[in-house]
């Protein structure tokens, strides 16, 4: 029996594609578990191929794993009645370019049963939320592709789901758009809402996830909650008011410059004394001293290593 | 409304916007307009011939549409990824499969009865015969293009739009021949057994279309043969068995599909 903290429990699973005529199936998941607590915006990250979109279609039903268990809502089910709860943004939306927003999102709300009033009235909501108002009754072949992403997450958000799944939400958003996004994100977790998103964009999860799963080639690499994540390592940085290469050979062992200015120390927790004290010894003006926090980029790349970023064959 | 409406709803809304739709309607019109022109030997013969050549072209109009819409649909939602917002909404493959069917029925339901008016008039006006009774023909072609339909559908869960057009085409074919053609090859004993086996597995497995084909008849107005209510009853028996199942098998290996 599952509690009903967990919206979303994943275990072991399996997915090959199929490789064609006369070519070995290639796997794309092999093992992985995932968890989503209830009410927390989790995030999916992994470098392009890692599985992701795979992941995601197979808690939307839309393709079969061959192994493994996918929990939604407490039931082992990936059916019509979990996704009743639930909407879903697919990587790279496509719309039929005749429709109007308005036309789409009364088609996507009979789908989804609701009743015709409460589609018009959550039509006009949900396009005002992704700043799409004024093009509700526009034709989509003029569209750019940040609109129509804009437009998908409109139709994840039609029918009050509790748990929403995005595929990349912010991919082809301007600044200001990619901004709205995470505040919609966080205004909607505060209302309660569940999210699982997935990104290949390390800034976008950090700024919003409560927690994130790290995958690579189909396998799980870590998870759990960014600030024990990131604070892993106890070092500090220095910066200083002006470039020294002065007092480098009385810098403590530990230290190494943290950019190509020689502007921004970095040092361990053992040797900030005596690395300040060799700074100011050296005649240099410290500007801010502060405990370090990784980035996901320095995360991911200790964990996968450089050549993790690249494509799995 | 519900979910099989709503999909059968956007294969119309989605049939009104594709030029080619009108394109075939607009070209069966004005070959059915230039009929008259075709030399006959007799006059007498002239109004058989209209109905006759009227109905053939609708049959092909019908059944270009049936195979277009049913080879297009499935390949270019899944091309187009529209497949994924549809079907990550509570509802079932089953609803979608079955919806997408009945819109392209209505489809070309609705350009036959266009067609229906156009020959209704063309007919009464050249000839002064008003002749409803041709709606029975149209009705049989609407029967068969159901057939085709379900065919295209199965075809185009795995197979691209040529290929489908190419599978349903030779179904159509055989399914024509098979009274004749392939109950010679399975009876004729010159032909070695795996050709007899293969024509009598096929014999038995495919539709007779051909006996969907009341045009002449009709356009003899029923004057040798008569198609009566039994007739049609057995009709739509034939067509809706063998749509039935393949809506099921089709339905059933969507429904089981990586998308
Ligand atoms: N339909 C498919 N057929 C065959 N292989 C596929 C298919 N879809 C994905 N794959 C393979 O599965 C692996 C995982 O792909 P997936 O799309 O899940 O990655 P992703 O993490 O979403 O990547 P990205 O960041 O580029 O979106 C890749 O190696 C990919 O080549
Ligand atoms: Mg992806």
């Amino acid at each position: 029996m599952q509690g009903m903290e967990t919206v979303l429990r994943i275990e072991d699973l399996r997915k090959d594609y199929a490789g064609g005529w006369r070519k070995p199936s290639r796997p794309a998941l092999s093992g992985l578990h995932l968890e989503v607590p209830r009410g927390s915006i989790t995030g999916l990250l992994g470098p392009n191929g890692a599985g992701k979109t795979t992941t995601l279609k197979c808690i939307m039903g839309l393709i079969r794993p061959q192994a493994g268990r996918i929990w939604l809502f407490g039931e082992e089910a990936t059916d019509a009645r979990s996704r009743r709860r639930m909407g879903f943004l697919p990587e790279q939306p496509y719309f039929d370019f005749y429709l109007t927003p308005r036309k789409l999102l009364s088609y996507y709300g009979r789908l989804a049963g609701m009743d015709p009033s409460r589609i018009r009235t959550k039509t006009s909501y949900v396009l005002s939320l992704v700043g799409m108002g004024d093009e509700a009754d526009l034709a989509m072949d003029k569209f750019s592709k940040g609109m129509l992403q804009r437009i998908g997450l409109a139709q994840a958000l039609l029918s009050d789901p509790e748990f929403l799944v995005l595929d990349e939400p912010s991919s082809g958003l301007d600044p200001l758009g990619k901004i709205q996004v995470r505040d919609l994100l966080n205004s909607l977790r505060d209302g309660g809402i569940t999210i699982l998103l997935s990104s290949h964009q390390l800034s976008e999860i950090e700024e919003v996830c409560d927690g994130v799963a790290i995958i690579h080639k189909g396998g799980n690499v870590a998870s759990g909650s960014l600030d024990d994540m990131l604070r892993s390592r106890e070092e500090y940085e220095i910066d200083l008011e002006e470039p020294t290469s002065a007092a480098w050979d009385e810098l403590p062992g530990s230290a190494s410059w943290a950019d190509a200015a020689h502007m921004r120390v970095v040092v361990s927790k053992k040797s900030l004394n005596e690395a300040l004290k060799a700074l100011m010894g050296s005649g240099a003006s410290i500007a801010e001293v502060r405990q370090r926090r990784m980035t996901l980029e320095e995360y991911f790349l200790e964990k996968i290593g450089r050549e993790g970023w690249e494509v799995g064959e | 409304m519900n979910a099989v409406a709503a999909f059968a709803w956007s294969v119309v809304q989605d049939s009104l916007h594709r030029k080619v739709f009108y394109a075939i309607l607009a070209f069966t019109f004005i070959l059915i307009l230039l009929v008259p022109l075709l030399p006959s030997a007799d006059i007498g013969v002239q109004i058989d011939l209209l109905r006759e050549a009227s109905l053939g072209l609708t049959s092909i109009m019908a059944f270009v549409l049936a195979v277009i819409l049913g080879s297009t649909i499935i390949p270019r939602e899944r091309e187009k990824r529209t497949l994924y917002n549809t079907l990550s909404k509570p509802v079932s493959r089953w609803q979608y499969y079955l919806g997408k069917f009945t819109g392209i029925v209505v489809v070309v339901a609705g350009a036959l009865l266009m067609t229906y008016v156009v020959i209704l008039l063309f007919v009464l006006i050249k000839f002064g015969v008003f002749n409803p009774g041709m709606a029975k023909a149209l009705f049989t072609i609407l029967l068969e293009a159901m057939v085709l339909v379900s065919v295209a559908m199965l075809a185009s869960v795995f197979y691209s739009p040529l290929v489908c057009v190419m599978l349903t085409a030779l179904f159509y074919v055989v399914g024509h021949v098979k009274g004749d053609f392939l109950y010679r090859a399975m009876t004729d004993s010159a032909n070695d057994p795996a050709t007899r086996a293969i024509s009598g597995v096929a014999y038995y497995v495919l539709p007779n279309l051909e006996r969907l084909n009341i045009n002449e008849t009709i356009a003899h107005s029923e004057r040798m043969f008569s198609v009566g209510a039994t007739e049609l009853l057995l009709l739509i028996g034939l067509a809706a068995a063998f749509t039935a199942i393949l809506l099921f098998v089709g339905g059933y290996l969507f429904s089981r599909r990586d998308l």
